[in-house]
């Protein structure tokens, strides 16, 4: 892990992620910024980063438009959404813009590590709440108007997967019902995570071609 | 009322056609009667001869020789002259059969006569100065006495008044006589009394029968003017009334000339009233008969005071025939506008027209030539009858159009009554949307708020405080703040989606303190109900609360929680293995609190929260909330 983004406006909070970031990645290099603006500025630097961690409410605007634009410029970089909110509505657009995972600001320090040494371990968090939310979305997508795209409807074990979390079943507990390992869980989510992002994007450029944005 | 009366007199068109056939089989079955009646008179003998003196307007005899002729006798222009007084002279012999009374039948005797026998006046009809009396259509019956009677060479005078046939408009009308019949009075007076009958009393009847349905149809058709051929149909029926009166209206007050003046212009009056009717209930309007007609009915009545007194029969004629031809013309020109429309219709009015157009022919016969009486009585009276039939149509016809009219108007009302509920409940719903929206709206710049300026200050407390404490209570009134804009902002909740998104967090909560969790809800079919946003976070707090306190205090290695719904309430039971509450700690201000909080938590959602709890024992927490209460069914 050698390249960090880091977007956050209040000071403090910027400072103490730093410090944070440092503990579980030791020698990293952390590249720092307050504004979306300087951030789109970096990602499209060419500077390549491993991990973006990118507060949502900013300033200037979302983070969530850092997020698309580190996927669209850098596939290969994880970025983990840091916020307060932890309702689904702020949540599950960064998700489909492609985030990889989140990450709530107020906990304590033990648990921040632990969640981003996990995600940094390839264990994005999936909540009940968020879950339902994938799942509608979805079963939206499987109505006749949308384009056939195979690779992003969900497998039959990724929607149990879904379901259960929906349920409020831990990830272990999971793997312990379907007779799984935590691993291919955790598998399961990031496919379903990477999916939403994709068709998301596919139904974007729907839209915009749609309305014309697209010029052949 | 005029419903009622309309309702009683609806018939179907099947209907009106069998009164058509009754009316025509009334008319024939009298013809016959009378036919019949006339046959049975087998006893009276008939005079046939006799001798005519004209006299002068003095009432003198004018010089000439007696006439030697044979009854029946007309009058023409020459005899017996101006003046229009002639006698006849019969003579009879009594037969022993005739018993105490004589009868003498005169069948027509025009306009007016007085009977003498042996020099002695017997009868006396009507007046022979002007106005003279109009008798022509009606018989006489003269009763002689036997005692008045010779045994032979009885002389019967007859004094008659009449006119020239050039002076009337009809030939019914002009002077003449009938053959005579004499016999017992007893054998007259059956015959006598049908022959009224259908002279007089018929007409009469028929006459105020139309009188009362035209006036009553021109009062519907002037009062809508959209049915106008309901007014010109009555006007139809009073003329035609009018017409008929001269069958039994003898005694007018003004002079022959101007009876027959009128009468000429009656009809034209009932030709412009008929041509109306037709033309209308076809549904034309043309302004070019609206004036024509009665100028030329005014025209008419010109040229007929012009024309003067001796040519009032050939100008009356040839109007006459121009009338029935504009008549005749306009009855086409209705049957070919209603053919493309009703069948039903189309026969119905088609077989009236045709035997109006026979009765009005027979009509025209009978002003040339003199024909039996009967005959041309039988010729007014038939139209008047199919004019009563065809007024009752077309009332039924009206009454039909009004019931439909006023099933269409509450068909109307109820269907503006129904668009109106329409539109309040649309307007009710947009409201609702739209104090929805606004407050949605609201909440949001709220939470907003909150997130922003309190939020921010809270995580900054979090994280550069040096107390753990002060971290921990901030990063506490985060949380809390998170939730309350929860309940301020969120939707209902699902029961199955709460369940599923406490059971996440107390199990990893639980996990991570190293306490063994177990959880027991019920499967996702069976939790229909939803929770409103507001319960699902007070019960979120108080779940968070006593899963915190297992965590910080209890010292559990086990805890379960277990939630079901029973009889309309919710119910979770949160048990732990660990020390239970010391009894000292119950005042203390954090323990205390937190129980204290759950408790009014709870009662806040109208449920409650129980706590048993004991060194060994453990503690358990029972929350019972009722679900009807707030909750949103679906």
């Amino acid at each position: 892990m050698n390249n960090i983004l880091l977007l956050e406006d209040l000071p403090q909070i910027r400072a103490w992620l730093k410090n944070l970031v440092l503990l579980v990645f030791p020698g990293a290099r952390i590249t720092e910024c307050s504004r979306v603006h300087d951030a789109l500025a970096h990602v499209s630097s060419g500077l390549r980063f491993e991990l973006a961690l990118i507060d949502l409410g900013l300033p200037d605007g979302s983070g969530t438009d850092v997020v698309a634009a580190l996927r669209d410029a850098q596939p290969e970089a994880q970025s983990v959404v840091v916020t307060i909110h932890d309702d689904d509505e702020h949540l599950f657009p960064a998700l489909q813009a492609g985030a990889f995972g989140y990450i709530l600001k107020e906990q304590s320090r033990e648990l921040i590590t632990e969640q981003l040494t996990r995600i940094s371990q390839g264990e994005p968090p999936l909540s009940p709440s968020i879950a339902r939310k994938v799942i509608k979305y979805f079963a939206a997508q499987n109505q006749p108007a949308a384009t056939a795209m195979p690779e992003v409807s969900l497998t039959e074990r990724e929607s149990e997967v879904l379901l259960r979390v929906a349920k409020g079943f831990t990830l272990p507990e999971i793997g312990v019902q379907l007779g799984l390992s935590r691993h291919t869980i955790a598998d399961y989510v990031k496919q379903i995570y990477r999916k939403l992002n994709v068709s998301s994007r596919a139904e974007a450029a729907l839209e915009a071609q749609r309305l014309g944005l697209f010029r052949r | 009322m005029i419903r009622h009366t309309l309702a009683c007199q609806v018939t179907t068109p099947g209907n009106d056609l069998r009164a058509i056939c009754r009316a025509w089989g009334m008319a024939l079955a009298l013809v016959a009667l009378l036919a019949i009646g006339a046959a049975t008179h087998a006893a009276p003998r008939l005079l046939e001869r006799a001798q005519a003196v004209a006299l002068t307007p003095a009432g003198q005899p004018d010089g000439a020789p007696p006439r030697e002729l044979r009854l029946p006798h007309a009058w023409d222009a020459r005899w017996p002259g101006p003046g229009g007084l002639a006698v006849y002279r019969l003579v009879f012999e009594p037969q022993p059969s005739d018993g105490d009374l004589l009868g003498l039948l005169i069948e027509r005797a025009c306009s007016t006569l007085t009977v003498s026998l042996n020099g002695r006046l017997i009868f006396w009809g009507g007046q022979q100065v002007e106005p003279v009396s109009r008798q022509c259509q009606q018989p006489q019956l003269v009763s002689i006495p036997a005692a008045l009677v010779l045994p032979q060479g009885n002389v019967l005078e007859l004094r008659l008044r009449g006119y020239a046939p050039g002076e009337v408009g009809s030939a019914t009308h002009a002077g003449g006589l009938s053959p005579l019949r004499i016999g017992p009075y007893q054998s007259l007076v059956a015959g006598f009394k049908q022959r009224t009958a259908l002279a007089v009393r018929l007409p009469e009847i028929a006459g105020g029968t139309l009188v009362l349905m035209g006036g009553f149809m021109f009062v519907l058709g002037w009062f809508h003017r959209k049915q106008s051929y309901l007014a010109y149909f009555g006007a139809l029926m009073i003329g035609w009334a009018l017409i008929l009166s001269q069958l039994w209206s003898t005694d007018l007050p003004w002079s022959n000339r101007h009876t027959e003046l009128l009468l000429a212009t009656l009809v034209g009056f009932v030709t412009m009233a008929a041509v109306q009717f037709l033309m209308r209930y076809a549904g034309w309007r043309m302004r070019w008969l609206d004036i024509g007609l009665p100028l030329q009915c005014g025209v008419m009545a010109l040229s007929l005071v012009v024309a003067g007194e001796s040519q009032l029969h050939p100008v009356a004629s040839s109007w006459y025939l121009v009338l029935s031809l504009e008549v005749l013309a306009a009855a086409l020109f209705y049957l070919n506008q209603v053919r493309p429309r009703q069948t039903k219709q189309l026969w119905l009015m088609g077989a009236l027209l045709v035997l109006i157009a026979l009765a009005l022919l027979t009509e025209l016969a009978v002003r040339h030539w003199l024909l039996d009486a009967r005959i041309g009585q039988l010729a007014q009276l038939v139209p008047a009858l199919l004019l009563i039939v065809l007024g009752m149509r077309l009332v039924q016809q009206y009454g039909r159009a009004l019931l439909s009219a006023e099933k269409g108007r509450a068909e109307l009302e109820v269907r503006i009554r129904e668009a109106t509920a329409q539109i309040e409940r649309n307007f009710a719903q947009l409201a609702e949307l739209k104090v929805e929206q606004v407050t949605a709206r609201e909440r949001k710049r709220i939470a907003a708020d909150l997130h922003d300026d309190l939020g921010a200050k809270l995580l900054t407390i979090v994280h550069t405080s040096d107390s753990e404490r002060i971290s921990t209570l901030a990063r506490e009134a985060l949380e809390e703040m998170r939730l309350s804009v929860r309940g301020l902002t969120g939707k209902p909740v699902r029961l199955a989606d709460a369940l599923g998104d406490w059971r996440a967090e107390v199990v990893s909560r639980l996990a991570q303190s190293g306490v063994e969790a177990d959880w027991h809800a019920p499967g996702e079919d069976d939790v229909p109900q939803t929770l409103s946003a507001r319960a699902f976070v007070q019960t979120t707090r108080i779940l968070r609360e006593a899963v915190s306190n297992v965590i910080k205090h209890s010292g559990a290695s086990h805890c379960s929680v277990r939630c079901s719904i029973t009889g309309g309430d919710f119910q979770l039971v949160i048990q732990d293995n660990g020390e239970g509450i010391p009894a000292a700690l119950d005042g203390h201000l954090d323990k205390g609190q937190g129980m204290a909080s759950m408790k009014g938590r709870a009662k806040q959602l109208q449920g409650q929260c129980l706590v048993e709890s004991g060194p060994g024992y453990g503690t358990v927490i029972r929350l019972t909330l009722p679900l009807d209460r707030h909750v949103m069914p679906g």
